[in-house]
């Protein structure tokens, strides 16, 4: 049994929005469109204000609303605990965006460069028409995820098998893994800390965890 | 060179709730369409099982379903693969719609053909579950905190069965029907007040987004008032009378508050709950 | 996604900002690059780990960017100015260099300087001195020329942490000042948004702190990065800080006494213990003219270097007979004088400056600021040690750190000097978990400021001022700057020294200078040579400065689009930029912001893609000028000496020189400086050349901690700190003020205020109000202060252009436009996102509300250097800038030049969003 799972230290994100970059540039992403990015959330009044930066992206819930919802099983469900998405099945019909209380899906119906009509060379080596009107979402580097089960590399620790956001992360703040395994990175940093869920009150299940104090 | 499509500022503004951009007018129509379609069939196919003629009224009632889906096929990202929305049933309300929308159309294109008042209840039991099926997609989509709670399912539907039993008064001009469809009609629109007054607040105490609440707020005045309290009153009178005109009024305020309510649901009131945390992240020692 | 057919990761660093080098890999797929990714090679030697921050995943986009210049570009309208469009034409590399060379080439012929003593070539580079790791070679051709003017800066240097780099390196070898961060227990943050520009060596420390436990307080107008994620944060009123500081001193030394502070550090380490005259001067020694201190072993003044001498650090005593030294060498006999300890006068001015006082000023409370003083001195540890590579060294945990706004302009050197004095207290000046320094520009060695550290006068290091006396004062500027004549802190060591001249005097002088000058007028260099600057954007009263750029004879810029400064160029010169070209630096050591590491060695930064269109490789470029200039023996000469390498290409044991008669191809040149690098690294152990670091990307080798910390290193010389008293500060300023009055010139003189053994508080925030009354307008009528933040996607601001920035920039509330707090915007009826102008006594900026509540009521905060009109992309951002309303002044220079980006200002709401 595994559980890929996410666990962000909180204590230390900087808000910097390195991981937003670094999974634009892994994943060719359009403009417009961050799998994963950095929230800039103030609460509190003058003076006594606080600003957390809490990166979000696609919690790959263990009771994910997006597959309950997704009529044609294009949304699915891992072993691993993956949540994915077959761009081919898909129809674009955005109930699984409705769905996601986290903001983490999006839709892009026509081709879109940085500047302009016409992409960069860097773009149209990466231009996947299949991405375009479907669904699509953070998917922990999925093939990263896959190359490990066939190297037998660790997500989390060997970097070539790690998401790319996790490893761009100049704080620390981020990490992966499987928490299904007690001895694992994250197990660990968990055991050690206190965390919570995002809208954990909504059954989703999430696989991302903030870590906010030591124990 | 143009600067990108979606600027920072509509990027940033995800992270306080906001308006969903994804479904427009074309869902709403869904909505609106298929919702008062599958009330006309269900009132429909009673006056059919009581013996009447019930033919255009069953077809314009299917014609209303396919219009829906219809203005949804026109927003889907893949329009040509809308025969993969089947794939689902054991979970997605929507591959149930779709599959309740196959039985509906194939019992009721057979109820038209056969003129068997069986096939014609069944299809008004259909469009009855298609209105439900609807009213189950919001409920299941958790991102959107007015259509996840579990108020709204009562509030589809009361005004999906309002909207039906006012175009079944329309097409009750000058039958004998009229009366009891008015009579039905006041029922339904007073149900349909009190259930949109429960949801509302609801909303409001379990702190849906302040924006989703200020856009309901907008029509709730109208919705109320003209759109169920003088219609119930105009239908009871033509209830009472039988005044066609009067009933007539009563349905096409009913129906229309009903279209306007569903619209404000889908592309106004529609906000994400947008991001909270319950601790805040401790920067060192204090 | 279509495959691929080959794939590569290649190994380069990026350096576009102060904080790098950072290691990072390029993925290249058939031949274009895709991606850039860490470099896990580096995880263990790098302090961070091998990571690169968010600005270098935008160097895909500005390889391909299609408003890059892809040749060589020939201006044809001849009118320069805003609205005149350049007419660039494409030429061929021949034809652009031909003329460049001609250029020079008549310079050589006509004189290197011009009639005012002015050099005829001028240059300017951006940013901190980052541009030298990507103009390969160049720096060998500017070597190899003569005098040149570095004067035309782009706010580099005056409106950096300018004050921290000139006293901070007089006081401590410390151009940069940093927190021994992974040994910190308690930092006090004044405006220094570490977690924003300390780039990524510094975010991963602070974080670890955080973690482990450490405190930060965080000072500052608005609720910064830094500040978010401090413990605490305290809303001071800007340009306050000095009486904040103050305050801290204050208890420490009146309420808190000198028995609980560090003894034997201020009695050994620092000037604590000399005797200063009533008039303000050391007491001197009649024969040997050192300091002196009052021995309490034997109950007399003695010399300072007495052997076994016990000086007493507090009190005032009578001294038989001493003498006094004055500005020029004006030498007075004392006799039966009363001399107190500068601690001793330390105490007594800072007895006026109370925790009380300072709340009124500052609007931290007294209770708070004394907490503050309080916490520090508790977590100073005074007494407590460390092992540090089997030596015991004082361990001292808490530091005062300062950002931008406060060590620069007026009320730096109160701050700078306030806080070196505090580390100075407890010991903490230098040593394990304290206030250290990072490296050094206008002393020598760059690489090692240990080896600066050299026994000068009066038992201090030696600081090689520009002379001040009569003789040998540069008395007609040899530089459009001034920066011999007017600073003599900054010292003349070449380009760094000029960099750090008050610049923007080049940029007003060219204009109007004051009634009272008495030298030379200034003259423009007929050649000035633009790379990686846009001092149309990032410096001040930017709209003016531009129009002075265009009065230029002659502007050659190297360019990766059109920009501001640019538009008004003759020649762009489009260079092969950051994945396309080679070049070896150095890393690790100690050097900026919190890069000091445990290991110091070479990076490659190679070409992962080749250029775009026909842009060339820097190296080429300036070889090929040497040749055309008839300076390829010098240019090749000042290759083997080893600059623009790391190492001198031929030394003891080895010999890779260049044959100085020959054009050397870059590859060969790179090759050579790879093997003498890896040569002269390994102690002669290995040897490396191009295709082993171009597989590898880097070589290291461990270094001791033990560099991280001079005080052992003063030690062991017997030297002290100039602190807390200034009086060498003190007669410098006399006699740069006996030269200038001697010249008839007054205009300086406020800027001789300064010049103070013991700094006062002075209305800081009154300056700007004078200013702009003296100006003409009415302080009631700019109410709000003005600041300027920074963030991470854009420290730098030189990839404006970039797409992927600007839409990632969008998470950081406030990036939009204007930070503003909730209840000043509600007052003033502008809600979230309405477009607000912002209006100095001289300009208006443009930008939308960002209403928060992290911000001081009267103050506003704009991120970042915007406001572009020609840069394609960021032009139509519609972004404003600080620096297109914040004036140059003279009034708002200090003694070293440098100025702070604040500024008056009025806000109103323009138009509503729909």
């Amino acid at each position: 049994m595994t559980r890929y799972a996410m666990v962000i230290d909180l204590r230390r994100c900087v808000g910097c929005q390195t991981c937003t970059a670094a999974c634009k540039s892994a994943n060719a992403t359009p403009p417009g469109v961050q799998w994963r990015r950095v929230l800039d959330l103030e609460s509190g009044e003058f003076p006594d204000v606080r600003r957390s930066f809490v990166p979000v992206g696609c919690m790959h819930c263990a009771n994910p609303p997006c597959e309950h919802v997704c009529p044609t099983t294009a949304t699915k469900k891992r072993a691993d605990g993956l949540v994915t998405i077959d761009y081919d099945i898909c129809i674009g019909c955005a109930n699984c965006i409705m769905a996601c209380p986290y903001d983490a899906r999006s839709v892009v119906h026509e081709a879109h460069y940085a500047y302009g009509d016409q992409p960069m060379a860097s773009e149209a080596l990466r231009f996947d028409p299949a991405r375009l009107r479907v669904a699509t979402k953070c998917t922990f580097c999925q093939d990263r995820i896959d190359l490990a089960a066939r190297t037998g590399q660790v997500p989390g620790r060997d970097p070539e098998v790690t998401p790319a956001c996790v490893n761009s992360c100049i704080s620390g703040a981020m990490h992966f893994g499987d928490i299904a395994d007690p001895g694992s990175n994250v197990s660990q940093l968990l055991a050690q800390t206190e965390h919570f869920r995002m809208h954990e009150e909504l059954g989703t299940d999430p696989s991302m965890y903030y870590v906010w104090d030591r124990k | 060179m143009s600067t990108p499509t979606r600027s920072p500022e509509q990027i940033a503004d995800r992270i306080s709730p906001r308006q969903q951009v994804n479904w427009d007018w074309r869902a709403a129509g869904n909505f609106i369409a298929g919702g008062s379609g599958g009330g006309l069939l269900l009132w429909v196919s009673i006056v059919g099982l009581r013996g009447g003629d019930v033919r255009f009224v069953l077809g314009a009632g299917m014609a209303l379903i396919a219009l829906g889906l219809t203005c949804v096929w026109f927003e889907i990202g893949r329009p040509w693969r809308a025969l993969n929305t089947f794939r689902h049933g054991t979970s997605s309300w929507m591959t149930r719609e779709a599959i309740v929308a196959l039985l509906l159309f194939a019992c009721g294109l057979l109820a038209l053909w056969s003129g068997q008042s069986l096939l014609t209840g069944a299809t008004g039991v259909l469009g009855l579950a298609f209105l439900y099926a609807q009213a189950r997609i919001l409920t299941a989509n958790k991102g959107i905190a007015a259509w996840r709670h579990p108020r709204s399912l009562p509030l589809v539907v009361a005004t999906g069965l309002t909207e039906g039993a006012g175009l079944l008064v329309c097409a009750s001009w000058g039958s004998a029907q009229l009366a009891a469809a008015s009579s039905l009609l006041a029922v339904l629109a007073a149900l349909r007040l009190l259930a949109w007054r429960r949801y509302l607040t609801a909303l409001e105490k379990d702190a849906a987004p302040a924006g989703a609440i200020k856009a309901l707020r907008r029509i709730d005045a109208n919705f109320r008032w003209v759109g169920n309290v003088v219609p119930a009153l105009l239908a009871l009178l033509a209830g009472w009378t039988g005044l066609p005109a009067v009933a007539l009024v009563a349905a096409v305020l009913a129906v229309l508050a009903g279209w306007r309510c569903k619209y404000a649901l889908i592309c106004e009131a529609a906000f994400t709950q947008g991001f909270a945390l319950p601790k805040l992240p401790v920067r060192g020692r204090r | 996604m279509s495959q691929a057919k080959t794939v590569k990761h290649v190994p380069t660093f990026c350096y576009n900002c102060v904080s790098g080098p950072d290691f990072m890999k390029v993925k290249v797929e058939d031949g274009v690059a895709t991606d850039i990714e860490p470099n896990f090679d580096a995880e263990d030697i790098h302090p961070a780990r091998g990571r690169v921050c968010v600005k270098a995943y935008g160097l895909v986009q500005k390889t391909y960017n299609p408003n890059r210049v892809l040749t060589p570009m020939m201006r044809t309208n001849p009118k320069k100015g805003r609205k005149e469009d350049p007419g660039f034409v494409p030429i061929s590399w021949d034809e652009a260099l031909d003329i460049v060379a001609a250029k020079l080439n008549t310079i050589r012929a006509t004189g290197l300087r011009d009639q005012a003593g002015l050099p005829r070539l001028a240059a300017s580079f951006g940013h901190g001195g980052t541009p030298a790791n990507y103009m390969g070679t160049f720096p060998a051709l500017l070597s190899a020329w003569g005098p040149i003017d570095y004067s035309f800066g782009s706010g580099q240097g005056v409106k950096c942490v300018h004050s921290e780099h000139l006293y901070g390196e007089f006081w401590h070898r410390a151009f940069t000042v940093a927190a021994d961060t992974p040994n910190a227990r308690y930092v006090i943050s004044l405006g220094a948004n570490v977690d924003v520009t300390g780039g990524p060596c510094a975010v991963l420390r602070h974080a670890d702190a955080r973690v482990r436990g450490y405190k930060r307080v965080a000072v500052e107008p608005h609720l910064s990065v830094t500040s978010a994620c401090s413990a605490e944060w305290l809303p001071i009123r800007p340009k306050t800080d000095a009486a904040f500081l103050f305050a801290l001193i204050h208890v420490l030394v009146c309420e808190r006494r000198l028995a609980q502070l560090d003894v034997p550090f201020l009695r050994d380490r620092t000037s604590s213990p000399y005797l200063v005259a009533p008039d303000g001067l050391y007491l001197r020694d009649a024969g040997s003219g050192k300091p002196l201190v009052w021995d309490q072993a034997c109950g007399a003044a003695v010399a300072f270097d007495t052997p076994g001498a016990k000086p007493a650090v507090a009190g005032r005593y009578q001294v038989a007979r001493a003498v006094v030294v004055d500005a020029d060498q004006a030498r007075r006999e004392l006799l039966d004088v009363e001399g107190a300890t500068a601690y001793e006068m330390l105490c007594e001015h800072i007895a006026k400056y109370p925790p009380e006082w300072a709340a009124t000023v500052c609007d931290v409370p007294a209770a708070t600021i004394r907490r503050i003083a309080e916490e520090y001195l508790e977590n100073a540890s005074i007494g407590a040690t460390i092992e540090i590579d089997g030596k015991t060294l004082a361990l001292r945990p808490v530091a005062v750190t300062l950002g931008k706004s406060v060590n620069n302009g007026w009320g730096a050197y109160e701050c700078c000097w306030a806080r070196t004095v505090l580390a100075a207290l407890v010991g903490a000046l230098e040593n394990p978990g304290g206030l250290l320094g990072t490296t050094v520009r206008l002393n020598r060695p760059q690489d090692n400021r240990h080896l600066s550290v050299k026994p000068g006068e009066d038992g201090f290091m030696v600081q090689h001022f520009n002379p001040t006396d009569r003789e040998h004062w540069q008395a007609a500027p040899a530089t459009r700057n001034l920066h011999q004549t007017l600073v003599p802190i900054v010292g003349h060591n070449g380009a760094w020294s000029q960099a750090l001249g008050p610049t923007q005097l080049a940029w007003m002088f060219q204009q109007e200078r004051p009634a009272d000058w008495n030298m030379p007028a200034p003259t423009f260099p007929e050649l000035w040579i633009v790379f990686r600057s846009n001092p149309a954007i990032s410096f001040w009263d930017t709209r003016r400065l531009a129009d002075i750029v265009a009065r230029f004879p002659f502007l050659v810029c190297f360019a990766c689009t059109v920009d501001e400064t640019n538009f008004m160029a003759d020649l762009l010169l489009p260079e092969a930029t950051d994945l396309e070209s080679t070049q070896m630096i150095r890393m690790g050591g100690t050097k900026y912001m919190e890069q000091f590491w445990d290991y110091k060695g070479v990076v490659l930064r190679q070409k992962a893609v080749e250029p775009q269109g026909d842009c060339r490789d820097f190296t080429w470029i300036s070889t090929q000028l040497a040749k055309r200039t008839g300076l390829l023996e010098p240019y090749v000469a000042a290759l083997n000496r080893g600059v623009s390498g790391v190492a001198p290409l031929k030394g003891e044991g080895y010999d890779y020189s260049l044959d100085p008669a020959r054009e050397p191809a870059p590859e060969q040149i790179w090759d050579a400086v790879c093997r003498a690098a890896s040569v002269t690294l390994s102690a002669g152990k290995q040897e490396h050349g191009l295709e082993w670091f171009q597989e590898h990307g880097f070589y290291a080798v461990a270094m001791s901690r033990l560099e991280w910390y001079l005080t052992p290193t003063l030690e062991r010389q017997g030297l002290r700190y100039e602190l807390p008293y200034q009086e060498r500060l003190l007669r410098v300023g006399r006699e740069l003020g006996n030269r200038l009055h001697e010249k008839g010139m007054a205009w300086w003189d406020e800027q001789l205020s300064e010049y103070r053994a013991l700094p006062e508080w002075h209305d800081v925030p009154a300056r700007w109000e004078r200013e702009l009354e003296n100006a003409g307008a009415k302080i009631a009528d700019f109410p709000f202060w003005l600041l300027a933040t920074k963030s991470m996607q854009y420290h730098a601001g030189g990839n404006a252009s970039i797409a992927m920035m600007h839409e990632i920039s969008g998470n950081m509330h406030g990036h939009t436009g204007v930070i503003m707090n909730a209840k000043t915007a509600a007052r003033l009826g502008i809600a979230e996102g309405d477009r607000v102008e912002i209006r100095s006594h001289i300009g208006a900026t443009y930008g939308k509300a960002a209403l928060v509540q992290g911000i001081r009521p009267d103050t506003l905060v704009v991120t970042g250097q915007f406001d572009h009109w020609a840069t394609p992309f960021a032009k139509d951002l519609e972004l404003p800038s600080l620096n297109t309303i914040a004036p140059m002044s003279l009034e708002l220079t200090d003694a070293t030049g440098s100025g702070s980006d604040i500024v008056r200002v009025a806000l109103r709401r323009v138009e509503a969003t729909t």
